[in-house]
């Protein structure tokens, strides 16, 4: 299990590092950049630290990266779940009493879980540096942008970024195992059920999102 | 089932008869059919019996492990494994009452993503609570027995039809296990390969003869010369019953 657990941290997070890393730093770059050129037409530009918290690290960050890794991972995971199924091997570990969700499902939720908090964090540090980037390029300096955005950022941001990570991951590996082991009929029905665990996750993930936003507030 | 009876706990709510038959099948209904009472399974498996259930594919016989396993509930009857009606069994318990059988489900049922030799250790590393020695210990133990030492590192999809049985063979033993199941075990097989699994298969750890009970479509004369018995079932009944 614990190899499968390694596996699944090093596919899940190792192997996004880049794509996250690369889309973080574009999207912080975009918002910053046009956020900068609106608000200051108005003379707003201490509320970019709010676009920056708010839209950037709070909501759109977890998003993504759960995003990322429903697409990369939770596919993966959807498929091999169903080609175990329907290669026998989830009645062959029931046979031997083993039971097939701590030794197929459990692993890959805690690689989830793990890879997706890990991701968002390291998305919250690119995009912090990419917003940065965006705004040195309009002129701003380096001791402005960190008070801005540092007024606006709390202790409170981490935790939730980490208990997104924590929900998110879970989300992932949860709802496309779930539908992966509920193929019944055979090989033509493993796409169907990548679909459906795909579409369920990234409906959870949404609605938690809201959860989270009425909780946060 | 009164407390007297009930002589060996094995976990939680999971019992075991003694001297009880490792295997009975009774009045079960293999084809679905509940509408016809005189179409009805009787089978007893004694200790140490190599037993084989011959039928075509229209005969019910590819029902019979998974009955044996308490992966599919009979529609009507009963069946029991060592006097427990495996059925009635909560999850968890059944889980645990499973460690006791071995088990070839029809293909073989390896991990595709897992060597042989893995396939091997996985019921010693996660249905024991053996220290991870004592599991290497008997995996190579096994490994030897089952003739795997040189393709041990290779995975079910590189491995020839006859090494992934071996390797699915000598799982369904690792645990030493009073009753094995073996479904459709010798599809594929020379007669040779197929007399000398049976031959391991039916081995205890102690050198005893373990209770066997196999479905096929037919068997080879050196496979028979293994086999104590013989059962032909036709349309869900065993019409013939051979010692």
């Amino acid at each position: 299990m614990l190899r499968v657990l390694i596996n699944q941290i090093r596919f899940t997070a190792l192997q996004a590092i880049g794509l996250v890393a690369f889309l973080a730093a574009i999207l912080a770059f975009l918002v910053i950049s046009q956020s900068i050129r609106q608000l200051g037409r108005f003379g707003a530009v201490d509320n970019l630290g709010t676009i920056m918290v708010v839209a950037v690290i709070r909501e759109l960050g977890p998003l993504l990266t759960a995003l990322i890794v429903v697409s990369r991972s939770g596919t993966a995971i959807a498929a091999e779940m169903a080609t175990n199924r329907v290669m026998g091997e989830v009645t062959a570990l029931e046979a031997m009493g083993i039971d097939p969700y701590i030794y197929l499902v459990l692993p890959r939720m805690l690689g989830a879980i793990v890879s997706v908090a890990t991701l968002m964090v390291l998305f919250d540090g690119v995009a912090l540096v990419s917003g940065y980037v965006a705004a040195a390029t309009n002129g701003m300096a380096l001791s402005r942008y960190t008070a801005i955005v540092l007024k606006t950022l709390s202790a409170k941001d981490v935790w939730l970024t980490l208990v997104k990570g924590v929900f998110f991951g879970a989300s992932v590996a949860v709802f496309c195992s779930y539908h992966g082991l509920a193929v019944k009929a055979g090989p033509t029905e493993i796409p169907q059920a990548v679909t459906r665990g795909v579409v369920a996750t990234i409906v959870a993930i949404f609605i938690l999102s809201a959860v989270f936003v009425v909780i946060a507030t | 089932m009164t407390a007297s009876r009930i002589s060996i706990v094995l976990g939680p709510g999971v019992t075991e008869i003694a001297g009880a038959l490792p295997l009975v099948y009774r009045d079960v209904d293999l084809l679905g059919r509940a509408g016809r009472p005189d179409r009805r399974f009787f089978l007893s498996v004694e200790p140490g019996e190599v037993v084989a259930a011959i039928g075509d594919e229209a005969s019910g016989v590819e029902a019979l492990g998974g009955l044996a396993l308490g992966l599919a509930a009979p529609a009507t009857g009963s069946v029991e494994v060592f006097g427990v009606p495996i059925t009635l069994l909560p999850y968890y318990d059944l889980l645990t009452f499973r460690r006791r059988l071995g088990y070839l489900p029809q293909g073989d049922g390896l991990l595709q993503n897992l060597t042989l030799k893995d396939n091997v250790a996985l019921p010693v590393r996660f249905a024991t609570d053996h220290r991870l020695r004592e599991v290497e210990a008997r995996v190579a133990q096994l490994i030897d027995d089952f003739r795997l030492r040189t393709i041990a590192g290779l995975r079910p999809a590189q491995a020839s039809e006859e090494d992934r049985r071996r390797a699915a063979m000598a799982r369904a033993v690792a645990l030493n296990p009073k009753l094995v199941v073996l479904e459709l075990p010798f599809v594929g097989l020379t007669s040779r390969a197929a007399s000398d699994l049976l031959d391991k298969v039916s081995r205890a750890d102690d050198g005893q003869r373990r209770a066997v009970l196999l479905t096929s479509r037919d068997l080879t004369p050196s496979v028979r010369g293994l086999v104590t018995r013989t059962v032909r079932v036709v349309d869900g009944v065993a019409v013939e019953d051979k010692k």
